[in-house]
């Protein structure tokens, strides 16, 4: 029972963490809260139902075009939502993205209607039985997916020299670009990347619930927002981790104590972080004290 | 030089530490009524941070500190600004977006209104509690310290628009709306030109003879010396001489510890 | 009374223009302090289920149990204010926002009011409008006041300064405070407006967007005059009723222009164009709304054009 438990928080953490990720990538290179990220999951969801239902795909080129169609999404989000906003101003730039947060949010709507819309079944539902435990084969493949996008994701920032490139735009603007780092370059790519991975969660939670609702944005919104506070500003291995930590807590809140509770819990946590602990459970990455 | 009275501020022991480094160490300090006190040192030697916990923008670790006879351990600076104590700043802090006039205005704030609701009640329901009366008489007062700082002509003008030399000296005029007995300097000549130092000697020294009491932070050591009744010396947080101008430049340790920046012995 | 100027569809949009116009002036009061809080929405819905409870429940008179929302919901606010004093920028609209969803939750989970369900059957006040109005002029003149005294100017420099301020003896803490709490008050009367208006509330009502909404309202408005929130919401509100009501406007247009090409053409695309369903409208919204932020971000009246109005003569 508890071991049920224990896969469906990390199912719903790895959700939050895939999220999450988006947003704090963006957040370190542009001090920017992308509101729109959570449709961008939304419209991630249905670009991978669309292809299983219309195009017949199987559930990896649905992945693989949600991720592709997020990519295009966020490349034009940033042209017309971010780039050509002044950021001295204050918050214009976070009302621009709460405009595209209403566009793409009622393009949804308009397009499929305000309901529930179902996912079909795309994996073999299958048990595997491993002495008391149980596990089913679409919980395997979420996770195992999920595990891969956050391991993949962690290499390239890591190991790579245009990962670098983003850490030092992070830090600090000038600094990168007098290291000869194109900046603008380095945060068109944070948007694709973390637009694709977005949408590759979207169609993953989409399989999840065995449904996509063109409001399932917002609330990812919201749990990407306490995550990338949890995790630390900026942080990408804090967002990953304190995207699982919340989904496990989440869940186990849940099951103990009573299923209206287990958002209390999570806002509770975001409050106390805020009070005792605003740099995150493992530190901001960004430079700036705003 | 006036015979000092009952001394402004007495310090003893005055520790900061920052993780390991102490900004200031176990200093004892005395500043006298009515004096120009000059308190210099190289960079980093604790001064700025000796100003912060005047104001009680940074809290003491150890020591005691003394303002009047009175202990001085209000916890938000409001509190020690309306006890008499007004301060500038080494990079200039002023309201980017006020005018001149409006940030003296600010200043006197602390002295117009006793409490918050008073001040509510003010903008709200005006007749009562004559606030155009009161604005007129800010507003005369603000002017009249402009004039003093010969900033008159700038009075209508965004502080973030005024010369770097104006703006030194609006940053003196907002201090002063405080009403302050004691009035603390920090580089109040950084940036200035020969003429505009000069023009600040006189200023200060007319400000000590309305009464006030002040502790000056400077490195150039031709205003310090000219104008200071008493200097006192810092190095690594600690006083390393204390004297009257003439005492403290013929110091050996001074000399050591400036190796020649500008002292005459 | 104004009751009969109107019919029953144009009072309910003029209803939640004025509790928009209210909202945004909750988050006005704070903002001028430099507090962002996009916990506006949470106190509405507090004010809302306070006066709920207190008509529905104990009988109370909504005269009496108006003023008592306000300052239920202002109360708290000062208590949310305490910790808010020492968290800035993001951080501070992250506690907010935190703070109205844990009042959703609330108001989900709390069957006394009603918990999933809502709260049903809100006494209904059919002066509503004359109530909304009569405290929007207050807002107004309150603000207009505030901005050009000695207290306005004090929350000027505390936002633009706040250390500096605090050191040149202004009383930080209760300035913010006041500002946070007053906020706070405004939006619970925002809401019990709206509760009484709207005769139902859930969780929901209340929700993150009309918390995003709120601080829409003003930056669009422009955030440094006190005109702003109302522009901005007055302006935001009644847009998607406007695009609603563009195609009866072009059916106005003479037969004998577009009867022939290429006007027959043009004519037949705007009118379908124009077939603005639900959705439809608020994507443009959405896109007037990205537009303006490109184009005048400093929302629709500034302190520079305020003062091009009064006085053209000065370049």
């Amino acid at each position: 029972m508890l071991f049920q438990q224990l896969i469906n928080g990390l199912m719903l953490g790895a959700s939050y963490s895939l999220v999450a990720i988006g947003y704090t990538l963006i957040f370190g290179v542009l001090n920017l809260l992308y509101f729109a990220h959570g449709e961008v999951f939304m419209v991630g969801a249905f670009v991978g139902l669309y292809l299983v239902v219309h195009g017949g795909a199987n559930i990896y080129v649905a992945l693989a075009g949600a991720a592709i169609a997020c990519a295009a999404l966020g490349i034009v989000a940033f042209y017309v939502s971010v780039r050509p906003v002044p950021k001295d101003r204050p918050l214009a730039p976070l009302i621009s993205t709460i405009g595209l947060t209403i566009v793409l949010q009622n393009l949804a709507v308009y397009i499929f209607g305000g309901q529930q819309v179902a996912f079909p079944e795309t994996i073999r539902q299958e048990l595997y039985r491993f002495g008391p435990v149980t596990i089913s084969s679409v919980q395997i493949f979420i996770l195992v997916v999920a595990v891969a996008a956050m391991a993949g994701l962690w290499l390239f920032i890591e190991r790579t020299k245009l990962g670098r490139a983003i850490r030092a735009t992070a830090e600090n603007h000038e600094t990168a670009a007098l290291l000869g780092v194109d900046v603008n370059r380095v945060v068109l790519v944070t948007f694709v990347i973390g637009s694709a991975i977005a949408g590759i969660a979207g169609v993953l939670d989409g399989v999840k619930n065995s449904g996509v609702s063109p409001f399932m944005g917002l609330g990812a919104a919201v749990k990407g927002l306490v995550v990338m506070l949890l995790g630390g500003l900026g942080n990408v291995v804090g967002a990953m981790v304190g995207g699982l930590m919340l989904g496990l807590i989440e869940i186990l809140s849940a099951a103990y104590i009573g299923t209206t509770e287990r958002d209390l819990f999570s806002f509770l946590i975001l409050i106390l972080i805020l009070l005792y602990r605003p740099t995150g459970l493992f530190g901001t990455r960004t430079a700036d004290e705003r | 030089m006036p015979e000092a009275a009952a001394p402004s501020i007495e310090i003893k022991g005055l520790t900061k530490r920052f993780g390991g480094f102490f900004a200031l160490n176990e200093l004892d300090m005395e500043v006298a009524a009515g004096h120009i006190h000059a308190l210099i040192g190289p960079n980093g030697a604790g001064k700025t941070t000796f100003f912060n916990l005047l104001t009680g923008v940074l809290a003491a670790d150890e020591g005691a500190i003394l303002f009047e006879g009175r202990p001085l351990d209000e916890g938000r600076p409001s509190r020690r600004t309306a006890r008499g104590i007004a301060r500038t700043f080494q990079n200039i802090r002023l309201f980017p977006h006020l005018t001149a006039l409006e940030t003296v205005m600010i200043g006197e704030h602390c002295r117009a209104y006793a409490s918050i609701w008073k001040a509510l009640g003010s903008a709200v329901l005006r007749r009562p509690f004559d606030e155009a009366a009161e604005e007129r008489r800010m507003r005369e007062n603000a002017m009249e310290l402009l004039a003093f700082l010969g900033l008159a002509a700038h009075a209508n003008e965004r502080a973030s628009n005024l010369p770097y030399g104006e703006q030194r000296k609006l940053e003196i005029a907002r201090a002063l709306a405080t009403q302050p007995r004691l009035l603390l300097l920090d580089e109040p000549a950084a940036g200035l030109n020969p003429n505009e130092t000069a023009a600040l000697d006189e200023t200060i020294t007319r400000i000590r003879d309305r009464g006030v009491t002040i502790v000056l932070i400077e490195h150039d050591m031709n205003l310090v010396m000219g104008i200071s009744d008493r200097v006192t010396v810092l190095n690594f947080g600690t006083k390393i001489a204390e004297g009257t101008p003439g005492e403290v430049q013929a110091h050996p340790s001074v000399l050591e510890a400036y190796l020649g920046e500008g002292v005459e012995p | 009374m104004l009751h009969d100027l109107f019919d029953g569809y144009t009072r309910s949009i003029l209803v939640f223009t004025g509790v928009n116009i209210m909202a945004a002036y909750s988050f006005y009061a704070p903002f001028k302090t430099g507090q962002v809080s996009l916990g506006q929405a949470g106190f509405m819905a507090i004010g809302a289920y306070a006066s709920a409870v207190l008509t529905q429940k104990f009988g109370v008179p909504f005269a009496a149990a108006l003023p008592v929302a306000g300052v239920v919901a202002g109360g708290i606010g000062v208590l949310v204010g305490f910790p808010a004093l020492r968290i800035k920028g993001i951080y501070l609209l992250l506690l907010t926002l935190g703070f109205a969803e844990i009042v959703q939750v609330v108001a989900l989970s709390w069957d006394f009011v009603g918990g999933a369900q809502g709260f049903r059957q809100i006494p209904f006040v059919p002066s509503i409008l004359e109530y909304v109005v009569a405290l929007i002029v207050v807002l107004v003149l309150f603000f207009a006041r505030l901005e050009r005294s000695s207290l306005g100017r004090a929350m000027d420099a505390v936002h633009q300064d706040e250390t500096a301020a605090e050191v040149m003896g202004l009383d930080v803490v209760r300035i913010k405070l006041l500002a946070f709490g007053l906020g706070a008050a405004i939006a619970g009367l925002a809401g019990a407006l709206y509760a009484h208006h709207a005769t139902y509330i859930d969780s929901n009502t209340f929700n993150i967007m009309v918390a995003v909404e709120i601080l829409m309202f003003v930056i669009v408005g422009g955030s440094s005059t006190y005109w702003g929130p109302l522009l901005g919401a007055g302006f935001l509100t009644l847009l998607p009723e406007f695009l609603r009501t563009l195609r009866d406007w072009l059916e106005l247009v003479p037969v004998a222009w577009t009867d022939f090409f290429p006007m027959n053409r043009v004519y037949d695309f705007l009118h379908d164009a124009l077939d603005f369903e639900n959705a439809k409208r608020l994507i443009v919204y959405g896109i007037i709304i990205m537009v303006m932020m490109i184009l005048r971000p400093d929302g629709l009246l500034t302190r520079d054009s305020l003062r091009r109005l009064w006085m053209p003569r000065h370049a």
